[in-house]
């Protein structure tokens, strides 16, 4: 069962997700990583239904990289969680539309401040300072509530995930074991190891 | 008086599409090392109630391609249309036969063109090959293909190809010692297997009866041919294949 | 109701295939058909079209008539159940399949191909619908060819399985079907993709698919490991199958094996499951697959104390 959760902290945001691809009963992969690296400063992870995942996540992530050529410059956290937001809302309108969630964090390079957005397949976006997808939410949600801190160190803030895995670990019947974690700061996007 | 309100008060209504029906019969087609057999019943029923006692099922469609069509009869009926004409236009742009590995190909495309709106029809194609070996090629309703040494589909498949299994095949039997089944039966033996076959499946399946036509695709002059009773030749190409068709009586109750 | 939305939708397959069955009802007897191209001959327009009855949800009236798992009495049987399994290692790519197709519970074939001969570098293993397997990709390998001929170069296996993985997305809820491993070899080595029409296209080392793939991956996972000998990694695959046809009650009859090299794929051969569970792969009898077989003479009980003395 697909897990993510994304937090932010003093001026970045740690995406992680499960890297289990599922199919029925069976695990198919054990490394696959679901966090899509948009651009210098955005990361995104993905779930849902499968097929429409990857689709999706390549259509925005091209859709990013083309604007980037074209305008020479990124677009803000905020303005492509907007953009992504409206593709899956006219998506959903139409006959055939993608079933993902996602959480997109990024690091807003013009006023440092790190961004965090959840958006449902249903095209529901907010602003957040934590947040998680999938049966893991259902743990990770009130640890979060308990012991998430906005001015936490890099450190802190991979322990307070640590947590989060850890607990889900415990009480999920069955768990992801391996997850993929990435931060994004002032200094760019790098994958970090737990 | 037609009253509209009572149409009103019964509420509303549902509608299902159903274009399919089934309409009995079984076809079969066994391969030699130089010729093939192609035979189906001529039972055409709905339910209990038959139709007709004469629905040919089997069709010739080169002077080395026989197609037998089982399943949906008016599906069935639109399906050879087809495959007859599309192997007209390729004789008009090629001034030749297709051969009969891509008849097979051609009825998969074909099959599959109807894959969100199937034909309700099993195909089983028979014939010789350009090398001159004896082929059957067996289809699923949307095209899936594969040759084989015999097939039987339709009504009484799960009669027929168990005791072609065994007979042909010799499935479940162990030769004596110094001895070893044929690799291919000889003419007169899958002849006398067809109709056994069918007299079988007549006794024990209600849609299975009334009649029995055998087509013979002959790679070249064959005594054997000549021993059967109400054997009539239909075709000899130039190539050296001759086709011969043979009707045989099942029972009618 | 849906047809004002239909209307405006630019993005769904339904609305592509009827764009594209009305233009095949203008000329529904195209030059291709009079060729020798035997219905691919609209390659070039881009993708096949397809007949599509005229009812609001085309893929309900198909699941009506064709889904035998929905409903057993329903008409159009299509063949379904199967155990497939490749896996990469040392030495290239093993395949190995089984040949059984059931309708209900009724074996329809046990000979049936589930490897499938893209071209003499790619193999396609196949899962789910017969037809649907055999059809795309076939359809795969023309446009594999045609990739050749435009860049002078062999296609990827990376590439190939991402053009049919984008091909049966974009039928997605369709009712395709399809569970489908490209196996090959290209310019980084072996490689296999898993695609299927969820849409799913995943790379890996090890993959098994089908019904019995449950069955195959316990005896696969426990006994793989990379520097394999080619005779132990072929083993393998055989031993695998021989084991899903075994507890699997919709796979069985016959192996098939492969094995892909840098020189492309090679038919190792065709082995008969009973045969296997008796007599093994060398036909030696009692040296069989089968757990009696396996553990003849053994026995868990501590042997009598005046047997053991004499």
């Amino acid at each position: 069962m697909e897990v993510s959760f994304a937090l932010t902290g003093k001026d970045y945001v740690i995406v992680a997700a499960d890297t289990t691809a599922a199919r029925s009963i069976v695990k198919m992969k054990t490394d696959q990583d679901k966090i899509k690296i948009l651009s210098p400063h955005l990361l995104m992870a993905y779930s849902g239904e499968p097929g429409d995942t990857l689709q999706f996540a390549e259509y925005v992530e091209r859709n990013i990289r083309l604007y980037q050529i074209r305008n020479l410059y990124a677009l803000s956290p905020s303005a492509a969680a907007s953009w992504i937001r409206r593709s899956l809302a006219e998506s959903l309108r139409s006959r055939n539309s993608y079933a993902v969630n996602l959480l997109v964090g990024g690091f807003d390079t013009t006023t440092q401040e790190p961004h965090l957005y959840w958006i449902d397949y249903l095209g529901t976006m907010t602003e957040i300072p934590f947040g998680a997808h999938g049966y893991g939410s259902y743990f990770a949600l009130s640890l979060l509530d308990r012991y998430h801190d906005p001015d936490a160190s890099l450190e802190e803030g991979l322990a307070t995930l640590k947590r989060c895995i850890d607990e889900v670990s415990k009480r999920l019947v069955v768990s992801p074991d391996r997850y993929k974690v990435k931060v994004v700061d002032k200094d760019g996007v790098r994958e970090v190891e737990l | 008086m037609f009253d509209v309100q009572s149409v009103a008060h019964q509420g509303p209504q549902s509608r299902q599409f159903n274009p399919y029906t089934e309409n009995g019969g079984t076809i079969l087609a066994i391969a030699g090392a130089d010729f093939s057999v192609i035979a189906g019943d001529t039972r055409q029923s709905e339910g209990y109630s038959i139709q007709t006692r004469y629905a040919p099922k089997v069709f010739q469609l080169t002077d080395k391609a026989v197609l037998a069509v089982n399943g949906f009869s008016a599906d069935g009926k639109m399906f050879v249309k087809k495959v007859k004409q599309r192997l007209e236009w390729y004789r008009h742009a090629h001034a030749k036969d297709m051969p009969i590995r891509s008849i097979a190909r051609l009825i998969q495309t074909m099959l599959y063109s109807r894959r969100f709106f199937p034909y309700y029809v099993y195909n089983i194609l028979g014939g010789i090959e350009d090398d001159g070996t004896g082929s059957v090629y067996s289809f699923d309703p949307v095209g899936s293909y594969e040759r084989e040494a015999c097939r039987a589909a339709g009504a009484a498949q799960s009669l027929v190809q168990p005791f072609l299994d065994n007979q042909v095949y010799y499935k479940n039997q162990t030769a004596g010692q110094d001895e070893s089944f044929p690799t291919h039966l000889p003419l007169p033996s899958v002849l006398k297997l067809v109709v056994d076959a069918f007299t079988s499946a007549t006794e024990r399946h209600i849609e299975v009866g009334d009649g029995l036509e055998i087509y013979v695709v002959l790679k070249r002059d064959s005594t054997a041919i000549q021993s059967m009773e109400g054997v009539q030749e239909v075709t000899t190409s130039e190539e050296g294949q001759r086709v011969f068709y043979i009707r045989r009586e099942l029972k009618k109750d | 109701m849906n047809t004002l939305a239909e209307q405006f939708s630019t993005t769904s397959a339904l609305s592509k295939l009827k764009k594209t069955q009305a233009l095949l009802e203008d000329e529904e007897m195209s030059d291709a058909m009079w060729g020798s191209q035997a219905g691919f001959g609209n390659v070039a327009q881009g993708s096949p079209s397809f007949a599509v009855p005229a009812v609001p949800d085309p893929s309900a009236f198909l699941r009506l008539h064709t889904d035998d798992r929905a409903d057993p009495n329903c008409k159009i049987k299509i063949q379904h159940g199967t155990t497939t399994l490749a896996f990469r290692y040392q030495g290239g790519v093993i395949v190995a399949v089984d040949s059984r197709a059931t309708a209900g519970s009724y074996v329809a074939s046990g000979t049936v191909k589930k490897v499938i001969e893209i071209n003499p570098y790619l193999l396609g293993t196949m899962a789910g619908g017969a037809a649907d397997c055999q059809y795309w990709e076939t359809y795969l390998g023309m446009h594999c060819r045609l990739h050749e001929l435009r860049n002078r170069e062999r296609i990827s296996v990376s590439a190939a399985s991402k053009y049919l993985s984008n091909l049966v997305y974009s039928y997605k809820g369709m009712g395709l079907s399809m569970g489908t491993m490209i196996c090959g070899w290209d310019k980084t080595g072996p490689a296999i993709f898993y695609v299927d029409s969820d849409g799913t296209r995943l790379k890996g080392d090890l993959f098994s698919v089908g019904s019995g793939s449950t069955f195959a991956y316990g005896v696969l996972d426990q006994g793989y490991h990379w520097d394999m000998t080619d005779e132990d990694a072929q083993e393998l695959g055989r031993r695998s199958i021989y084991a899903a046809g075994h507890r699997d009650a919709f796979s069985g009859n016959t192996c098939n094996l492969y094995h892909v090299k840098e020189d492309g794929w090679r038919f190792i051969g065709n082995y008969d499951l009973s045969k296997l569970h008796y007599d093994g792969p060398n036909n030696v009898p009692g040296a069989g697959y089968g757990y009696d077989i396996r553990i003849a003479g053994r026995a868990s009980a501590l042997q009598p104390a005046v047997a053991a003395a004499a």
